[in-house]
């Protein structure tokens, strides 16, 4: 045994049976000629410290192995001051080098360029103290395109600068398979659509058919009848009232069709029209996203049910959002920002409205916008706003157009939000239908 | 029409679930010097007492409860060889394949000329077995 100090960890038995660990201290005593001539050992239970540590260590292999299982990474950051602390997933989803000093320009390099200006709004929205979550692309050094979630929120200040807690998550097999139950889902209702129309032509075809068969039989009697010798005048006659009867009949088959096979009525009932328009957004989402178009909603809080038909003012949001979309849809010098906003109009209205950053429109095509057919896209039918004004003039409202101060323009309509409200004009009418 | 006066006319038996064509049918074939009988449903032509007389069955195919290609199997089943013009609504190229291979003589789609149904049963008097009679088609 040489001479010199050490310290051992060790495991020692207690009275009660049990092992603690201890740090135990060996300290030579010498004597004159160098030669050993005690021990001091000093022993401190460190039994706590142990167990801390390794319930630490147990920790932090839990906390990584169920990051990577679910391709979560976890981050603090410091924008102002641009450091980041990222665990080891996040390294691993950016396939960034552990090493590597992580800045803001460096993570910059790496969002595909179509999702810059998303992420640029979104850094935006979180210094001024929002929650962020939003969807977007990178592209690793290797060119592996991934689709990620960031999240982040301010966590506490120092220094009077923010701290960011977030994580980050690569949701590409998730994305993809939404893409493939998207794609597989239009070609179902296009499958079921082009079904239910084969079905149609069929059962309308044999409707028809059979009051045409009789006409032209009735009608191939009547010309023997009158090609008779002697002709046959009054056969020919009673066969033409038959044939004239047939024909009716064909009508009726057309007239009892087409009642069959149109639009739902109207069906009213109160709705909270927050909650209608973030489902149109969810449905937008993803095209909106692939157009580059950033979308923000202002939706009043507490806003009052107002009564409608849920799916038509459905499709009227959405048609003004796929309208706003589009008229962005050669803007490059500037975001494209689509805000969606629901507020009181008046003591018993709501007003939802739709601003693009967009090309606007002339001051002399305002009234020509609602008008049926009328269309600035290449492949258009322009029935959508002629069909969304009518919509909602059916709920007793009205939709209008405002070019904005800066580029782009409004949409907006406003509804009444009480059943009385509705009564009350009914009733109105009724009375002067009367009078 | 050919043939002495005493020779009686043959007997078309229409069956139809729709009751203008049951109307305007046995007229036309009357008109050209058939004699002629309309029956709503298969089952009233099986129980009628014309069954065994009809020369000619001219059949719908889409009737509810017993269909033409039913009624084909029943008169198979018992052993009647009525010949059998089909007339129907549907262009169901299964249901024509069928209604041949159990040994339909034609199958006419609605709406028919009167002349393609004069045709069919001319075919049908001439090669079915009976003194075949030609009955005229109109002067057109």
């Amino acid at each position: 045994m040489r001479a010199v100090p050490f310290e051992n960890e060790q495991r020692v038995l207690g009275k009660d049976g049990g092992y603690r660990w201890f740090l135990v201290r060996y300290n030579p005593l010498l004597d004159e000629r160098g030669r050993i001539d005690r021990w001091y050992v000093a022993a401190t239970d460190i039994d706590d410290r142990k167990r801390a540590e390794a319930e630490l260590k147990q920790t932090n292999l839990l906390l990584t192995a169920s990051q990577r299982l679910s391709k979560t990474g976890s981050t603090i950051t410091d924008l102002l001051a641009d450091v980041h602390i990222w665990s080891e997933e996040v390294f691993r989803i950016c396939d960034f080098d552990p090493t590597t000093k992580v800045t803001v320009q460096r993570f910059r390099e790496i969002i595909h360029p179509d999702d810059r200006p998303l992420f640029e709004a979104a850094l935006g929205r979180g210094m001024t103290g929002a929650d962020v979550d939003f969807l977007y692309r990178i592209v690793t050094p290797r060119g592996a395109v991934k689709h990620v979630r960031g999240i982040a929120r301010v966590m506490e200040h120092v220094a009077g600068r923010p701290l960011f807690i977030g994580a980050l998550q690569d949701v590409t097999e998730s994305k993809i398979a939404e893409e493939a139950l998207n794609k597989a889902r239009s070609e179902l209702a296009h499958v079921a659509r082009i079904t239910t129309l084969n079905a149609l032509t069929a059962s309308i075809a044999h409707e028809i058919n059979q009051p045409l068969a009789s006409l032209i039989t009735n009608a191939s009697i009547c010309l023997r009848r009158l090609n008779a010798d002697p002709p046959n005048v009054d056969g020919a006659r009673e066969t033409v009232m038959r044939t004239i009867r047939d024909g009716n009949r064909a009508s009726e088959v057309i007239t009892r069709l087409r009642a069959l096979y149109s639009k739902k009525e109207f069906a009213p009932e109160p709705l909270d029209l927050n909650e209608a328009t973030r489902e149109v957004i969810a449905l937008s989402l993803s095209d909106l996203q692939r157009n580059r178009v950033i979308l923000r909603s202002e939706l009043a809080d507490g806003l009052p049910l107002v009564t409608g038909d849920r799916i038509q003012l459905q499709e009227v949001i959405l048609n003004l959002v796929r309208n706003a979309s589009d008229a962005m849809g050669s803007v490059e010098d500037r975001p494209r920002e689509l805000l969606i906003r629901t507020e009181l109009e008046s003591t018993d209205s709501v007003r939802l409205s739709v601003k693009d950053a967009g090309l606007g429109f002339a001051g002399e095509v305002a009234d020509k916008l609602f008008q049926a057919f009328y269309t600035t896209k290449k492949d258009g039918m322009g029935i959508g706003l002629h069909v969304s004004q009518s919509i909602i003039e059916a709920h007793h409202g009205r939709l209008w157009a405002t070019a904005n101060e800066g580029p782009g323009a409004t949409f907006s309509f406003a509804i009444p939000c009480r059943l009385e409200g509705l009564e009350d004009i009914q009733t109105r009418s009724d009375r002067t239908g009367a009078a | 029409m050919q043939g002495k006066s005493a020779t009686v006319r043959p007997l078309l038996s229409v069956v139809d679930d729709d009751e203008m064509l049951r109307e305007s049918l046995p007229d036309l074939l009357r008109e050209v010097g058939f004699e002629a009988r309309a029956f709503s449903s298969g089952h009233e032509f099986l129980s009628s007492e014309y069954l065994d007389e009809t020369k000619c069955l001219i059949l719908d195919v889409a009737m509810p409860g017993m269909s033409g290609l039913d009624l084909q199997e029943e008169l198979k089943r018992r052993g009647q060889t009525i010949p059998i013009i089909f007339i129907t609504g549907q262009k169901d190229e299964d249901i024509r394949k069928r209604g041949l291979r159990q040994g339909a003589v034609k199958f006419l789609y609605k709406p028919f000329s009167d002349n393609a149904l004069l045709d069919a049963i001319n075919e049908v008097l001439e090669h079915g077995g009976s003194e075949g009679q030609g009955h005229k088609r109109d002067a057109r």
